[in-house]
């Protein structure tokens, strides 16, 4: 993200300004819980900058919005309504939507449930869904810090990017191994 | 090809189950009260496709419309998912409504059928649009979807022509299924 910003009647959100390779991981603070999702949102190409520029991978959220969300999934915030019964009909889902055989997704799915045992469904399930399609990058819209272990450990390898709006949840996510970035409010 | 329609389908008909058997039973009633004619079938089912096109509105479904509007899809692609759950679910209402006028025997049950599942659909994909709209646009799409239905019905009870019937529905849904596809690209959930 080069000066990356979004503005929408009230809603605004940046500059932004951050580089993050395969591997990498970096948590940013921002000062409202708005503006953390709309970072989270800007980087997984699901909102497009309204100025400055996004690039995720090599290609353009603007106008190859299909090609960054391949790399980029979203982990949303809200925890999903969902319960165990209905675990299996949310994976199938995903595959067909990402494109992905069901039986590999299905496997898959149980490899990180059990990954991820600890874990209340609510949040597992978003972020099990989201590696389904196995991303390169992960964007998470303000994890929850109780589970930061966990959730680092289940996505090692991957490029993280982890938007905050509490400086304590930004240190449980940056770890020691990871940059913390902060935005001033305008 | 067709597996992320299907998969949307199943999805949100599974979530919006409960309006869905509202509406077959509204249907029901309404075709076992109601004497046969094109009027009744054709508004009533109208209506539930409306009611059911603005039920896919984002906010109401949020971890669906998350995964929807993370997934690496066209907007066209997504639109045509997206535009066959009410469309599936008002056709059900229509074929209730059939079902139970063919318990009552009466007559021209499968034209009728014929007639309302075009201006059903003509009239559901038009109010799909409104759903990512506010304000007087939204209501806009509303007035519109309702004037299809209107429209339809005068071509085929007042002006006894179904070919203009069938052609108008066709034509105001293969423009409002573009549009609908148009608009769902540009469209920012914020």
């Amino acid at each position: 993200m080069r000066d990356a910003t979004f503005a929408a009647g009230t809603v605004s959100a940046g500059p932004i300004t951050l580089d993050l390779d395969p591997g990498e991981r970096t948590a940013l603070h921002c000062a409202s819980e708005k503006e953390a999702a709309i970072a989270a949102l800007l980087a997984s190409a699901i909102v497009k900058a309204s100025s400055g520029c996004v690039l995720i991978g090599d290609y353009d959220p603007r106008v190859q919005s299909v090609h960054c969300k391949r790399i980029a999934a979203l982990v949303p915030h809200e925890p999903f309504p969902l319960d165990e019964g209905e675990f299996a009909r949310y994976i199938a889902y995903r595959a067909a939507l990402w494109n992905v055989s069901p039986q590999r997704a299905h496997a898959h799915a149980a490899l990180l449930r059990k990954r991820l045992s600890g874990m209340h469904e609510a949040f597992a399930y978003p972020l099990i869904g989201a590696l389904i399609g196995m991303p390169e990058l992960i964007v998470l819209d303000r994890p929850q810090p109780a589970y930061a272990a966990q959730i680092l450990d289940a996505i090692a390898g991957r490029a993280v990017f982890s938007t905050h709006s509490d400086a304590a949840a930004a240190r449980a996510f940056a770890g020691g191994a990871a940059e913390i970035l902060w935005t001033k409010r305008a | 090809m067709a597996r992320v329609p299907l998969a949307v389908l199943r999805a949100r008909l599974f979530a919006q189950r409960r309006i869905v058997f509202y509406s077959c039973a509204a249907a029901l009633v309404a075709g076992l009260a109601e004497p046969p004619g094109y009027a009744a079938p054709l508004f009533l089912c109208c209506l539930l496709g409306i009611a059911m096109a603005l039920a896919q509105s984002p906010g109401l479904q949020p971890h669906l419309d998350s995964c929807e509007q993370s997934a690496p899809l066209f907007g066209r692609e997504l639109a045509r998912a997206k535009a066959l759950v009410p469309c599936v679910a008002a056709a059900l209402a229509a074929l209730v409504y059939a079902v139970a006028q063919l318990m009552q025997g009466a007559p021209g049950v499968p034209l009728a059928v014929l007639v309302v599942l075009a201006a059903v659909i003509a009239a559901t994909l038009t109010a799909l649009s409104a759903t990512i709209r506010h304000g007087a646009t939204r209501g806009l799409y509303v007035s519109l979807a309702a004037a299809a239905s209107v429209a339809a019905y005068v071509l085929v009870a007042r002006a006894h022509s179904l070919a203009g019937e069938l052609a108008l529905c066709a034509v105001v849904a293969f423009f409002a299924l573009r549009q609908y596809g148009e608009a769902l690209a540009r469209y920012d959930p914020i």
